[in-house]
């Protein structure tokens, strides 16, 4: 049984010049997921989703929003929130909230009931009928979070959204998405920062010099990229460890010299690596261990290169 | 050009527009304050003219028999009650001619260099010869008063001339009568007599009136267009609207939210000036009529206003689309300007012929149209097709230029901190 995604990219390649931002990306979002879109600054995930969001138009390629063309009524349907944030600044911040839900069709009576129902629940109730230049930051933060999801869209895309807001709203946006994905609907978010992506995604697709080096669900992924990986704990010349038969890399711990990480080739056995290795080493602890993102990260990119 | 225009959401951004504007201490500032700096302007040195203009005392020593000076006198103490004698009046004394010509004009000298008179003159039959009267004063460069006593002084010596000649002096009065022209406008609707500047003064009126309008408002236009990527809204916005769409929205509003402060002044002028117009209406002879504006001209006139708004407009949102702050647009933002004043080059040669293939071809070019069509139709109104042409035109213009502007905008929004070049923009109106 296939599901049709909720948003699908086809060969989506956008070029500055000479300059490749995005070259043939290929992905697939499926329904009530939270879809992480990582790579490193400059990959070019923000161009991705700029041509998701029709601010600027792809060269080749189609976007796909239910498993048909985007239109431009879809984007009603999502709450965006990009990686340059602002707000009307003279402008109060019931009528800001009002005008941004009936920019995504909201009637206006129910939107500006929608934005009081907001700021009571972001405490800022009482900050209604000022203007938008009078918050603090904080505020300022939750405001645009309201502002993103006002007209209660199906699908919300979020370009590196923790950067920048501080650690109370960090979490308050933590606790919606979850909320968000309970409810079913479907988030794709980027973000350069690997820990946040392992905590929060189901899915994930990995951008590096605009083209997908991986993606997939993330569980998968660690099963199939991660399954020979080792965590060592031993006294002894860890370096000599690179030379055993069936070891593919070795990460030695900056912070611990006894400790370190091995990848080990898919079809080596870890029980007979062990065994080599207790002959130059004094182990104290071998297991196996899921790699974390970051270090998939830099082993596809490498295998890629 | 846009694929499909939602004009539902061209409303809610021309709403926003509107009412965050109108909503302003600033918006209501401005309205009140123009108003009374332009009436400022206006009373102010009047009020200051009428108190400071002090009387001339004038010497007048006439040696060809004193009928000059006497003449000259009588007319100018008359002056003294009409009303430009806030302008210019005299305290004329006339002195007797003394034998000895020099030392009296050496006192004469010195009575003005000591401040007991302002100003004296001199009629001798050597001057009048070459028609000339020495005129000595402290200061000559009130030209006002001046040409006043010049005059008055030619009226005199002419009449005196023509008396001398043999004229019966009961005639001469008439015989010096000027003659004015008598002019009517031949319309359609039967021929009708207009006051002959008023129609210029219409013409001249309506763009004074767009230029001021626009010199206020296009500004706003420019930091209007630039704000949402100021305050860098910009992305959440033009995902939720076509950059066509938000151009063409916040023309309206900011349109809508110009005209409704217009709309207040006028309301004030007309308010203020009701009475005194009734009352010169009822003054003014019967076959004289002001301006012969029927509805339907009327309705151009507005249209032509409406589309002159516009035009300019986007022009000034053009230049603000290209940028990113308001210094930076700054330096382009005078060709928007100039191309208000564009259609004053021709200002007076449509006038003249109104009808002629100058007049037609230069209310066709969508610049200059809102300026020389209303002026056709208050000279005499032109064949209609031409009228419905120009306005066909002027929208289409209007239509690709919010379109060009949209096209800048989009490619332009994400060029954070670069200054585009000529040939930049030229590209992004291609592409997108």
């Amino acid at each position: 049984m296939t599901i049709t995604p909720t948003l699908e990219l086809v060969g989506l390649r956008k070029s500055y010049g000479k300059f490749v931002a995005v070259d043939g990306v290929s992905l697939a979002v499926p329904p009530g997921t939270i879809f992480g879109l990582l790579g490193p600054n400059g990959a070019g995930k923000t161009t991705t989703i700029r041509m998701i969001m029709d601010i600027i138009a792809p060269d080749e390629g189609q976007v796909l929003f239910a498993g048909r063309p985007r239109r431009r009524e879809d984007l009603e349907r999502i709450g965006y929130l990009p990686e340059e944030r602002g707000l009307y600044r003279r402008m109060t911040v019931v009528e800001q909230l009002a005008f941004l839900g009936e920019l995504h069709g909201v009637a206006a009576a129910e939107a500006k009931r929608r934005a009081m129902a907001w700021l009571e629940r972001l405490e800022l109730a009482d900050r209604a009928p000022r203007k938008v230049e009078e918050l603090s930051k904080g505020q300022q933060q939750k405001v645009q979070i309201a502002g993103t999801l006002l007209h209660e869209p199906e699908v919300v895309i979020l370009d590196e959204p923790f950067s920048g807001l501080d650690p109370i709203n960090q979490g308050l946006f933590k606790d919606l998405l979850a909320e968000y994905k309970q409810q079913g609907r479907t988030i794709l978010f980027s973000t350069h920062i690997m820990e946040q992506a392992e905590k929060l995604c189901d899915h994930i697709g990995l951008i590096s010099k605009g083209r997908v080096v991986l993606d997939g669900e993330l569980a998968d992924i660690k099963r199939r990229l991660g399954g020979n990986a080792f965590r060592l704990t031993a006294a002894g010349d860890l370096e000599r460890v690179r030379s055993v038969a069936g070891v593919e890399e070795v990460v030695l711990d900056p912070d611990a010299p006894d400790r370190a990480r091995l990848f080990l080739a898919p079809d080596a056995d870890g029980a007979r690596v062990l065994a080599e290795l207790v002959g130059f080493l004094a182990v104290r602890d071998f297991r196996n261990e899921e790699p974390e993102l970051g270090e998939i990260f830099v082993k596809v990119v490498r295998d890629a290169a | 050009m846009p694929r499909r225009v939602s004009w539902k959401k061209t409303l809610i951004v021309a709403k926003r527009e509107y009412t965050t504007r109108v909503k302003s201490k600033g918006y209501w500032i401005g309205t009140l304050i123009l108003p009374l700096l332009m009436s400022a302007l206006f009373i102010i040195p009047g009020l200051i003219f009428s108190r400071t203009t002090s009387e001339l005392d004038l010497v007048v020593v006439d040696t060809t028999g004193g009928e000059i000076a006497q003449g000259l006198q009588q007319r100018l103490e008359a002056r003294r009650t009409d009303e430009e004698r806030h302008l210019a009046s005299f305290e004329v004394t006339v002195e007797a001619p003394q034998a000895d010509a020099e030392a009296q004009r050496a006192a004469l000298d010195r009575r003005l260099l000591d401040e007991k008179i302002d100003a004296w003159m001199w009629i001798d039959d050597a001057g009048l010869a070459d028609d000339e009267v020495e005129y000595r004063a402290r200061s000559v460069s009130n030209t006002f008063s001046q040409e006043m006593l010049a005059r008055d002084l030619s009226t005199v010596v002419r009449e005196l001339r023509l008396t001398r000649a043999g004229y019966d002096p009961s005639q001469i009065g008439g015989l010096l009568e000027p003659v004015d022209l008598d002019t009517v406008r031949v319309s359609a609707k039967g021929s009708r007599k207009q006051a002959g500047e008023v129609g210029f003064f219409f013409a001249y009126g309506i763009f004074f009136l767009l230029y001021i309008v626009l010199m206020i408002w296009g500004q706003q236009v420019l930091q209007g267009v630039l704000e949402e990527k100021s305050s860098r809204v910009v992305e959440v916005i033009v995902s939720a609207v076509t950059p066509f769409e938000l151009m063409m929205g916040k023309l309206l509003g900011i349109g809508a939210a110009a005209l409704t402060q217009f709309g207040l002044w006028l309301a004030c002028i007309v308010a203020l000036t009701a009475p005194g117009l009734v009352a010169s209406l009822v003054s003014l002879p019967e076959d004289v009529g002001l301006p012969s504006v029927s509805i339907l001209q009327a309705f151009f006139l507005l249209v032509f206003f409406l589309l002159g708004f516009l035009v300019y407009s986007t022009m000034y949102a053009a230049v603000g689309a290209a940028f990113n702050n308001v210094q930076e647009a700054q330096q382009l933002s005078m060709i928007p300007t100039m191309s208000i004043i564009s259609p004053m080059l021709f200002l007076f040669p449509v006038l003249n012929d109104s009808t002629g293939a100058l007049a037609v071809v230069t209310s066709m070019v969508p610049i200059m149209a809102p300026i020389l069509m209303p002026l056709r139709i208050a000279v005499e109104m032109p064949p209609l097709w031409q009228v419905l042409l120009s306005i066909a035109i002027t929208a289409g213009f209007i239509w690709l230029m919010v379109g060009v502007c949209s096209r800048i905008y989009r490619v332009g929004i994400l060029m954070y901190g670069k200054k585009p070049t000529i040939q930049e923009l030229w590209r992004w109106v291609r592409y997108a």
